[in-house]
């Protein structure tokens, strides 16, 4: 720019050119002073560009911008010349004189803040001023020439001021601007990320794939160098996700995050009991943590450690995770509902198909034996055991008689049953003894079940003639034959159940002499075991008990008895095991 | 309604992902898939051209801070270039600018894994 030769003074003419061609010169460095601060955003940019250009016109080597920021607060933004170390320094000004002048002439004592410019070495205050408001305060070093500012350098001073008050407040109102609608964005941004993760979190049905959504959606959001998810399990909280520096929290430690129910950041826990989780977790790089509320109740945590971006976490990050993770927890608890629902319906769908083997397999008409009336009855419990009983008619005149326990429940225990109706079936027309049978039944059995499963049996061949009954228990609970006088005897006699080892010891037969008016009486444990609301067996001495009460009726009438009788002792429990019975009465 | 394609090419020994449609909780499993087929093969100069890429959700943003530090600890870099401003403007609220190398250019990211050659 070409500098107005100034001619000198030699006339009043040449006086007022003189100051003419200033002025105009002057009005052309403000308004290129103007345009160039006026055409950035960047406030250090402006307020570099506002402190080089004052200090070049009154020739100082120092200058300072301090900008207000509250009310009443202000503090050191921009320093060249002055230390360095001045930069965010907080200064309280009060009432600022509106106009520039010179810091001699202030009074420290009413103006206390002069104090700190004066020690500074400032001794040119030029105040910034919008609307009657200051909004900052120029500072400047001893002029190099000493000289004492005319009027007219004040005024053009305060031109520059004024227009570089404007400038930095449009720059301050424009960031401000970038700062609410960045956390506008923000805003928006988490609320999308809710909305669709909460959307994808119920359109999944795998735990697994749920977790790592949310650890996604948390990398993602918050970028933190160090984190941890853990969910309850039962009783246990058990940790899904990590990356920490150490060793994963256990026992204790977990156990006290659980009783956190609000979020908290790990330097405002309050450190109580027997671990010091403040100190453990800031250990493992953690900063906050998250409860994962679901009905009032904490079902797990999130922990993050400081994001990569130094920021702090504000209100809304809390409450964000706090979202995200309830929302998750909804779901995960969705999908595990779901999954039991689907595996309740597998299994009963299996009993049901358990049951039909079942009732398929028991004699649905028991044959007539002369000089015998005989009930039998077979109580499925929800679960289904394997109970079984069958009555065959041998050519020969005798039936056999058999009743059975199949350990296990379910389809696997009926088609095991199926297995052994099966062979019993094929085995008794061979005509060979009982004991001898039983013996290859039982080799069979062990075939088929590989020894992980055993039957408990009971069978005789009944001669209606001789009214006897020769028989093998194979491990079965012994069936009551009832004398009319009340007294009775327990068969007994055979040998080891069946499926567990192929027969080494033969099995042992007994024989059991019937008279008119006693009762044969076979059962499983499912009557004997039968529970009580209070955890108590029905047992032998209440059956035997319930037998000698009723054995006076017919076949039926004794069974309806002592199923009655063990119904009464169980108030409505829900039982694990089949009730079965058969009732012989001899005529 | 969202689509999200991933195509793969090979410039200069480096990888790179073409992110094309939408890259949200839904769809950041394919990118999780891209990058562990990487890693397994031992590759990991990456650079994601985000050209196609027209929204990004945290979840999908996640994804890339799953990987970062596999990367980088097998001395690569996951790089990421010519992003619309709607898509960088999520990457920058949320910091990645500080962690990870945005280049307008594909080109330019991928002679960054070079210093020397050029």
């Amino acid at each position: 720019m070409a500098r107005p030769r100034s001619s000198p003074p030699s006339s009043a003419t040449a006086s007022a050119e003189a100051e003419s061609s200033e002025s105009r010169f002057e009005n052309a460095a403000l308004f290129e002073f103007s345009t160039v601060i006026n055409s950035s955003l960047e406030l250090p940019f402006i307020l570099s560009h506002i402190l080089l250009t004052i200090m070049g016109k009154i020739l100082s080597t120092r200058g300072m911008v301090v900008l207000a920021h509250a009310k009443g607060e202000f503090s050191v933004e921009m320093v060249k010349g002055f230390p360095q170390g001045l930069k965010g320094k907080n200064v309280k000004i009060g009432a600022v004189p509106r106009r520039a002048f010179e810091i001699a002439g202030l009074d420290a004592r009413r103006h206390s803040w002069v104090k700190f410019f004066r020690e500074e070495g400032v001794t040119l205050i030029l105040p910034l001023v919008i609307a009657e408001k200051t909004i900052g305060v120029l500072g400047f070093g001893a002029r190099a020439t000493k000289r004492k500012l005319t009027p007219r350098e004040v005024t053009y001073l305060r031109s520059l001021a004024n227009i570089s008050a404007t400038a930095i407040e449009k720059a301050h109102t424009i960031n401000e601007l970038q700062r609410v609608n960045r956390q506008l964005d923000q805003k928006i941004q988490d609320l999308s990320t809710l909305f669709e993760t909460g959307k994808e979190f119920s359109a999944l049905l795998d735990p697994e794939r749920q977790v790592r959504l949310l650890e996604l959606s948390l990398l993602g959001r918050f970028l933190p160098a160090r984190y941890l998810i853990s969910l309850r399990d039962g009783a246990d909280m058990k940790i899904v996700a990590s990356k920490i520096s150490g060793q994963v929290p256990q026992g204790e430690l977990l156990a006290t995050l659980g009783r956190i129910s609000v979020p908290v950041r790990v330097a405002d826990i309050v450190v109580s009991g027997t671990v010091d989780v403040r100190e453990a977790l800031t250990g493992l790089g953690i900063t906050i943590v998250v409860p994962i509320m679901l009905q009032g109740e904490s079902r797990g945590q999130i922990l993050l450690g400081e994001k990569m971006s130094r920021e702090e976490f504000s209100q809304t990050d809390m409450e964000f995770l706090s979202s995200i993770g309830n929302l998750a927890i909804i779901s995960l608890e969705n999908a595990r509902l779901f999954k039991q629902a689907i595996e309740k319906q597998k299994l009963e769908d299996e009993l049901l198909i358990a049951r039909e083997i079942q009732k398929g397999l028991l004699p649905s008409v028991l044959p007539d034996i002369p000089g015998f009336r005989m009930s039998a009855a077979n109580i499925s419990s929800r679960q289904v055991g394997g109970d079984y009983y069958d009555v065959l008619a041998l050519p020969d005149g005798r039936f056999i008689i058999a009743i059975g326990d199949v350990s296990g429940k379910g389809s696997p225990a009926a088609l095991l049953m199926a297995n052994l109706q099966a062979t019993i079936r094929a085995l008794v027309p061979l005509h060979l003894d009982l004991s001898e049978l039983t013996g290859r039944v039982n080799d069979l059995m062990c075939e088929n079940t590989g020894g992980n499963k055993f039957v408990t049996f009971f069978w005789g061949a009944l001669d209606p003639g001789r009214k006897t009954l020769t028989y093998v228990n194979a491990g079965h609970n012994y069936p009551y034959l009832l004398h009319s006088d009340g007294s009775f005897d327990r068969l007994d006699r055979g040998g080891m159940i069946l499926g567990v080892m192929k027969t080494a010891v033969p099995y042992e037969e007994g024989v059991a002499q019937c008279r008119g008016g006693d009762t044969l009486v076979l059962f499983t444990d499912g009557v004997s075991e039968a529970m009580s609301t209070t955890q108590e067996e029905y047992g032998e001495e209440r059956l035997e008990r319930a037998l000698r009460g009723a054995m006076s009726g017919t076949a039926q009438e004794i069974l309806d008895a002592v199923h009655r009788d063990v119904l009464v002792h169980t108030q409505g429990a829900s039982q694990s095991d089949d009730i079965t019975m058969m009732v012989l009465k001899i005529l | 309604m969202s689509e999200f394609k991933i195509g793969q090419r090979e410039v200069e020994n480096v990888n790179i992902l073409e992110l094309k449609g939408y890259l949200d909780a839904h769809t950041a499993p394919k990118l999780e898939e891209a990058f562990q087929s990487l890693l397994r093969s031992q590759r990991f100069r990456i650079v994601v051209n985000c050209r196609d890429l027209s929204y990004i959700s945290s979840a999908g943003l996640g994804v890339f801070m799953a990987f970062i530090e596999d990367v980088r600890n097998a001395k690569g870099d996951i790089k990421l270039t010519n992003m619309s401003p709607k898509v960088y403007n999520v990457f920058d609220l949320l910091g990645f600018p500080l962690l990870y190398e945005i280049f307008k250019d594909e080109q330019e990211a991928v002679t960054r894994f070079f210093p020397k050659a050029k």
